[in-house]
């Protein structure tokens, strides 16, 4: 049978060490290892629990037990002995004299001279004075004088027949703290070593385990160097451990910051800008017309107050009033209607990342590349697939010698990056602001075929405004999907949890 | 995204050739359409070009799918063009200057078959018009259109302003006549689109020479005129809204969706008391379109390729355009039904299309560039460390939310905080001011989880200030807290201190009232003579405002002013 003993307390070492013969009861254990009230019950009990050793008999039997005022009878005497002894040296005295001078209560005086006169010891005189008539003690007095004298416990199966019947009479079974003895009800319990128990005893002996090992070592044994020349309790390492709460980033922030050192190390630079936008930066900069579907009230948020900018920068606003109007000299013919410059400083809630980009461009590096990692709100009624708020992550490259075929490679080293794309198909697709545009499909390895994301490359009449000449591409992809799978989630909800069990016990892969 | 539904059988009479399968999949790419479902005959198409309104429609989509499998580019030999105006017999609109306010345009033209509509040819007119008004023309508000039975019709049609209380007329599905207001209360398109008459003292009106109504665009046709039925063989299409060229363009694509269905097309004359983008009198359908032109150089320059001019120019052709070779230029002439060529790129879109994107080899970008995070999330970083270490959990959280979490519980006045004018739900109302609410919210419906709680965020908070341009400044804030029956100023001061000690911060605090907080357990982090942050111990009245029942400690620090510092 396998055993393993570093489960084993020394207590429980101590036990299977010591005892080689096969009835082992709790009072042998006691005697011979000192164990502390409890302890031993409690080793019997773990070693049964093991099956180390089995209990073999249970018989029940009485013991009386000394009780802290039998111990004070049996150091200062028993009250009739004190009096007998008083009297019997200071002559005659009334009962309360004695009371004083024995420090008793003149119930308990009382009670003990009455035990005496009636076995002709003591007697009252006259003078309600007690004298002694016979100095010697009486047959049953003498008995509890040795009784007090044994003390400690006393099996009933000790005591004589005289014993037993005067035992009865100064001993109770509750409410024992004013008797001398407590009668104690015991199970006797015996037990034998299993096979197994035999065997754990055989590899104590064999490994020189004693139970003596250290357990804790001390500040205080260092010090002493108390451990020198001792051995070690060697623990369960496989015991389950106890929780730490420790501090933690989260994991979809942590895979946030994975794609951004991602771009990083693809040579981006990151950008980032306010919660807060102008229509004009949102939308009219990405030469989305201002009659454009998705710029109704209800596909974005508008800001209560203040619900304008103040300004829009120059040139950049007359720039991009004039593309939409008759398409400036960006060799657009333009939207044709009349821009309405006070619907451009409308402020809303950025609804696209694209917006970052817009606002980069008359400032970027040529060449460059930037992206940024940006919050934006949607319209959208909020489910597992769909937030009110959300990241969007998108760049731009600017070059020129950048065109369509650097894109394609460009978004196919985003799929093989972020997606550990195993295929990519490219397909034509359209956003208001790119054109060419296209859209890149990725075999995902677990997810299968997914949309990565949307690109193109600006039309001149989002960058000629910004006094960018060289061709810029712009992309976008989609995480949200991967940033769940690598959490292990299946609810975009879950990505902002509240939950702090939730997010504690998360882990990103 | 516009979503059609198509007979499979009729589509691949349009395509004159069946496709099925991945390859229909791979081929409805060069439209920018997907197949979202297939049911038997009938097909859900996903449209994604929203500039491309011709595709919405059964003739419409199989007509380029015909041309990029090399079908011809088809003519349309009844378009007007400047200069060349069809014959439009007595077929004419009168336009009356009394809605050039409200609602100034409109063009018309007719149809006749010898065989009449057929079934699946009135259904796919039903879903091209929802589909063009509801997308393209905004719900109607820029484009409505209606058919009509052009054989009840007496011309010339007038178009004007009529009185909405004296003018009565059985609108489509009704049989009594009704004034044009009651219409708006009583019929269903009267309720759903009567908020698009707002405002007008007078509403648009069609009628024809006998006074017979045509409709009240754009909400109802009569019931007399206005109701086609299955074998009507002879039709009139008029089409009212606010932009000229839409309306035409509009109606190009459903005539040349009749025409390519076997029907002729019947040009009608419009005429107006005011200037038009294509003058006070036009026969439609009419070809207004400007051609466009580009260099094969700027070509071979966006697409990567070395294209000869002649290969562009063909690749432009499969998806309908004509092109006319000069040199190094190509000059493009949208296809009748298109009007989304506004820059050289579009037409270089259409050549990448053509020669098909599977075609293009992927390159590397050559130029070399130098990446960094911004400082912003290189000092948020920093931080997010130092919490880390001093056993906090990071947290996420999302940006919008209530009164009730951001301001009533919070125990604060409202008069800073970004609030949205056209909110979904009152759930999703206000931005926040501060990310204590979302860490308090956090502990709110945590209690089941071990304690002690130790929680952060670092993230982008918004409040008014007016000194901004935007009049709302967006910060980037860190807030946490802690929820610990040991938690007190003492801790937090304690986390207060070592943080700023490894982000290199001096401060200094000073005692200050926050409702927030508890009066005389609260401190301003002052740095370089600025308040930078916040922090004590929670008030209990914001406490049982969340039904938090452990004491909390919190603090937030704007990170957009330690970096100015830096």
């Amino acid at each position: 049978m396998d055993i393993d003993i570093k489960n084993l307390h020394p207590l429980e070492i101590k036990l299977l060490l010591n005892f080689a013969e096969d009835d082992i009861t709790a009072d042998k254990v006691n005697a011979s290892l000192g164990f502390e009230v409890g302890q031993c019950n409690q080793v019997f009990s773990w070693l049964s629990g093991k099956n180390l050793i089995v209990e073999k008999s249970r018989t029940l039997r009485t013991i009386y037990e000394l009780t802290d005022f039998g111990a004070e009878y049996q150091a200062k005497g028993t009250p009739a002995e004190r009096i007998l002894k008083l009297v019997s040296e200071k002559g005659a005295m009334t009962l309360p004299e004695i009371a004083q001078a024995l420090s008793l209560e003149n119930k308990d005086v009382g009670t003990a001279f009455g035990a005496l006169s009636k076995e002709g010891i003591m007697a009252m005189d006259g003078e309600k004075k007690a004298s002694v008539k016979k100095a010697e003690l009486s047959e049953t007095m003498k008995i509890t004088r040795a009784l007090l004298d044994r003390g400690g416990q006393i099996p009933e199966s000790d005591l004589s027949d005289a014993e037993k019947k005067v035992m009865g009479g100064i001993s109770k079974k509750r409410g024992a703290a004013a008797s001398p003895f407590k009668v104690v009800e015991r199970e006797d319990v015996v037990y034998g070593f299993t096979e197994a128990g035999i065997a754990a005893r055989a590899q104590l002996k064999a490994k020189g385990v004693t139970g003596e090992e250290i357990g804790v070592l001390t500040a205080d044994m260092l010090k002493k160097g108390d451990w020198k020349g001792k051995t070690f309790r060697s623990y369960n390492v496989k015991t389950p451990p106890t929780r730490v709460l420790m501090g933690r980033h989260n994991p979809y922030t942590v895979f946030l910051d994975g794609i951004k050192d991602k771009l990083v190390s693809l040579g981006f630079e990151e950008y980032d800008g306010p919660l807060v936008e102008a229509e004009f930066w949102n939308c009219d900069a990405l030469f989305m017309p201002q009659f454009h579907a998705a710029r109704d009230i209800h596909d974005v948020y508008h800001i209560k107050t203040p619900t304008m900018a103040k300004e829009i920068e120059q040139p950049y606003l007359d720039r991009v009033a004039e593309v939409h109007k008759n398409g400036w000299n960006t060799g657009s013919r333009g939207w044709g209607y009349e821009f309405d410059r006070n619907f451009t400083k409308r402020l809303i809630l950025r609804s696209q990342g694209t917006v970052l980009s817009a606002k980069q461009l008359h400032k970027a590096k040529i060449p460059g590349k930037y992206f940024g990692i940006a919050r934006c709100f949607r319209y959208d009624k909020v489910d597992a697939t769909h937030l009110s708020d959300f990241y969007q992550t998108e760049g731009i490259v600017l070059g020129e010698n950048v065109n369509m075929k650097t894109l394609l490679g460009l978004l196919k080293m985003f799929a093989v990056e972020f997606a550990g794309a195993t295929e990519v198909m490219y397909v034509p697709g359209y956003f208001p602001f790119t054109e060419p545009s296209v859209e890149i499909h990725v075999k995902h390895p677990v997810l299968g075929w997914i949309e990565l994301g949307g690109a193109g490359i600006f039309r001149p009449e989002v960058t000629k405004p910004m006094n960018v000449d060289v061709p810029v591409l712009a992309w976008g992809i989609g995480i949200d999907r991967m940033a769940l799978m690598s959490l292990e989630l299946n609810d975009l909800r879950e990505l902002f949890s509240p939950d702090i069990e939730n997010v504690r016990l998360r882990r990103g892969k | 995204m516009p979503k059609i539904e198509v007979s499979a059988e009729a589509l691949y009479k349009y395509m004159g050739k069946k496709v099925t399968g991945q390859d229909f999949i791979d081929l409805i790419q060069c439209a920018k359409a997907e197949l979202d479902e297939e049911n038997g005959d009938v097909l859900k198409i996903e449209l994604n070009d929203t500039n491309r309104p011709d595709l919405w429609s059964t003739a419409g989509f199989g007509r380029i799918l015909r041309m990029y499998l090399g079908g011809s580019v088809p003519e349309y030999p009844f378009f007007s063009r400047k200069g060349d105006m069809k014959d439009s017999g007595d077929r004419i609109v009168d336009v009356d200057a009394s809605v050039k306010d409200i609602r100034p345009y409109e063009v018309a033209f007719a149809v006749r078959s010898k065989t009449g509509i057929t079934e699946d040819g009135l259904k796919d007119i039903i879903q091209t018009q929802e589909k063009l008004c509801w997308n393209y023309g905004r719900k109607r508000k820029s484009i409505a259109m209606g058919v009509f039975r052009s054989d009840l019709i007496k011309y010339p049609i007038h178009f004007y302003a009529a009185d909405p209380d004296t003018t009565k007329f059985a609108p489509l599905g009704f049989e009594e006549e009704m004034s044009l207001r009651e219409i708006l209360k009583k019929h269903p398109k009267g309720v759903e689109f009567g908020h698009l008459l707002d405002g007008m003292a007078k509403f648009p009106y069609i009628v024809d020479a006998n006074k017979n109504t045509l409709s009240m665009p754009p909400v109802i046709n009569s019931n007399y005129i206005g109701a086609v039925k299955v074998g009507d063989k002879d039709l009139f299409v008029e089409i009212t809204g606010t932009d000229m060229p839409s309306l035409m363009l509009t109606a190009s694509i459903v005539a040349c969706d009749f025409y390519d269905s076997g029907f002729e097309i019947l040009p009608v004359k419009v005429r107006y008391p005011y200037d038009t983008p294509f003058g006070r009198e036009v026969t439609v359908p009419y070809y207004f379109q400007e051609p466009v032109t580009v260099d094969i150089k700027y070509v071979n320059k966006l697409l990567g390729e070395k294209f000869t001019v002649s290969e562009a120019a063909a690749f432009c052709q499969k998806l309908g355009s004509k092109v006319k070779v000069d040199g190094d230029i190509i000059t493009v002439y949208p296809a009748e039904y298109r009007n989304d060529f506004l820059h050289s790129v579009d037409a270089i879109e259409d050549i990448m299309i053509g020669k098909g994107l599977k075609n293009f080899v992927p390159e590397m970008p050559s130029d070399f560039t130098k990446g960094s995070i911004s400082r912003e999330s290189m000092l948020g970083r920093k931080i997010k460390n130092i919490m880390v270490g001093l056993g906090f959990q990071e947290m996420a959280y999302c940006y919008l939310g209530s009164a009730a979490d951001y301001i009533q519980k919070m125990n604060i006045t409202p008069e800073k905080v970004v609030q949205i004018s056209n909110p979904m739900t009152e759930n999703f109302e206000f931005v926040r001011p501060s990310v204590l609410p979302c860490l308090l919210n956090s502990e709110s419906i945590s209690s089941n989880a071990v304690y002690p709680h130790n929680i952060f965020e670092i993230g982008k908070i918004a409040l008014i200030d007016p000194s901004e341009n935007y009049g709302v400044k967006t910060i980037n804030s860190l807030g946490f807290l802690s929820a610990d029956k040991e938690a007190g100023f003492n801790s937090v001061n304690s986390e207060i201190s070592a943080l700023l000690y490894y982000s290199g911060v001096e401060y200094e605090l000073e005692e200050t009232e926050d409702p927030r907080f508890i009066s005389g357990r609260c401190a301003k982090i002052m740095a370089a003579g600025k308040e930078i942050g916040i922090m004590g111990e929670v008030n209990p009245v914001v406490l049982e405002n969340w039904g938090i029942q452990v004491p909390c400690t919190a603090g937030e620090l704007n990170l957009d002013l330690i970096l100015e510092n830096k």
